[in-house]
């Protein structure tokens, strides 16, 4: 992203706050495909994610006086899309119980050629049971997992945006490792 | 150093948040105890990929604007700005120029030069000029509603028949012929929902709004659309009972249309005036 981009964000957010639709039609337009993605990441689910995006969008909205114009919106939002997803999660942590499972399932394997079928299957497998271990994890370990090892962020991020300490934040992520590897342990020595 | 590393530590040093990783390396290499519990962490930790989020594309944010927009909220406002809303602004200035024009106005009126018509007088007055021109605009307005209603209705026949393509689909055939149609749809819709809200048709506009999601969803479909994707296309339509409504209501404008007394909100208010 340029000067110019910085600029011009600047300046659509600004009209933004001052109410301007179109300004902020032109924000959803431009972030709405990472904010999917990053829910995507956080909930598992696609449906889901199509909820948190749109929840994320309201809530910026009500909330646009509260972001500083020096900060980038890009992560402003980013902030708010990680914690509609744990709201969600937390809301829907009896659904998930039961469901999610089958929600990262691979339900579309993409059809090569060369690709050695039980390595497929293997794949799969693992794909399951990360999901499956996901999904018992708590809202807050999910999350910081989420955005440690999918979305690469530091510590020090993930406490900002997750409002949590440092400490309280590693150890939301040693937790959920410590689950996972759990979980995965029976599949170690087949992958 | 003496003492092995925890699982704590390894974890950190695998995402590259501990200290001094140099010290850590090194104990790494002169540590087998150590050096095997971080490769069974770390070949754990390998095997958890990233989950690819389904494909969105160029027009997904515009899909995410059309849900939304009609629920935006108030934003929140600093306390202060309460005092310097436009419309309190706008108030305090409306009020001073009421109190400087009555005072200009105590001074130059002559009392007795109008007297307003009694209200009863107003049905039963004769058609002046003006009243005649009133009349021509309002056959004018109508025949523009009956315009809109005519095309509105052709508008919903088409999109009645992309619909049911896409219901009738089945999976991984081509559709590129009904996501062109739906494009050229969607285009179309905004410009009819803009009219009927301007003409006050507030349920023809709501309809129009959910139909242009629905075609929304179609125009971004793959081609060779998926089971899973045409499903999720027909459970909204099935939901929203899309189908059905625009059938009801293209008839329903038909009919409105082949009435001679035009009973748009619009026509109405200009047969009242």
């Amino acid at each position: 992203m340029d000067v110019t981009d910085v600029t011009d964000a600047g300046a659509v957010v600004a009209r933004a706050r001052q109410g301007d639709s179109e300004a902020f039609q032109t924000l959803v337009e431009r972030h709405s495909r990472r904010a999917f993605q990053l829910a995507y990441r956080m909930t598992g689910n696609e449906q889901d994610a199509e909820d948190v995006v749109q929840e994320a969008f309201i809530r910026a909205y009500r909330q646009l006086n509260r972001f500083e114009a020096r900060a980038h919106f890009s992560t402003w939002l980013h902030r708010i899309v990680a914690n509609c997803s744990v709201d969600l999660i937390r809301s829907r942590r009896s659904r998930y119980d039961h469901a999610s499972t089958d929600d990262l399932a691979p339900t579309e394997q993409p059809e090569t050629g060369d690709a050695n079928p039980e390595r497929l299957a293997a794949s799969a497998q693992i794909e399951q049971k990360v999901a499956s271990a996901m999904s018992e994890l708590s809202p807050l370990e999910r999350a910081a997992f989420t955005l440690r090892h999918y979305e690469g962020r530091s510590i020090a991020e993930i406490g900002k945006t997750l409002g949590l300490g440092t400490s309280a934040t590693k150890h939301s992520v040693f937790r959920a490792v410590r689950k996972l590897r759990a979980a995965l342990e029976p599949l170690r020595g087949e992958s | 150093m003496s003492k092995h590393y925890s699982e704590e530590d390894l974890i950190l040093y695998y995402y590259e948040e501990r200290p001094r990783r140099a010290e850590v390396e090194r104990h790494l290499d002169s540590c087998a105890q150590c050096a095997a519990a971080y490769r069974d962490l770390a070949s754990t930790l390998k095997m958890i990929a990233t989950p690819e989020a389904p494909e969105r594309d160029e027009q997904y944010g515009l899909e995410v604007w059309q849900r939304i927009r009609h629920q935006l909220p108030e934003q929140e406002m600093p306390w202060w700005s309460a005092w310097f809303r436009a419309d309190r602004l706008a108030l305090a200035g409306a009020f001073a120029v009421l109190v400087v024009a009555a005072r200009v106005a105590g001074r130059w009126w002559s009392a007795g030069t109008v007297v307003a018509p009694p209200v009863a007088s107003l049905g039963t007055a004769k058609p002046s000029a003006a009243d005649d021109a009133g009349n021509a605009n309002a056959l004018n307005q109508a025949g523009r509603d009956r315009i809109l209603l005519s095309s509105v209705a052709e508008h919903l026949d088409r999109s009645d028949r992309v619909l049911t393509d896409i219901m009738n689909a089945r999976a991984g055939g081509d559709l590129s012929a009904e996501k062109r149609w739906a494009e050229d749809l969607v285009a179309t819709n905004r410009l009819y929902r803009q009219d009927a809200t301007d003409a006050g048709e507030h349920s023809v506009a709501l309809l129009l709004d959910e139909l242009e999601r629905s075609l929304l969803a179609i125009v971004h479909t793959p081609s060779r659309a998926t089971a899973a994707r045409l499903d999720e296309i027909r459970r909204r339509i099935d939901a929203a009972s899309l189908l059905f409504k625009v059938r009801v209501l293209g008839n329903e404008l038909r009919q409105r249309e082949s009435v001679p007394d035009n009973r748009t909100p619009r026509a109405l208010a200009a047969q009242r005036s």
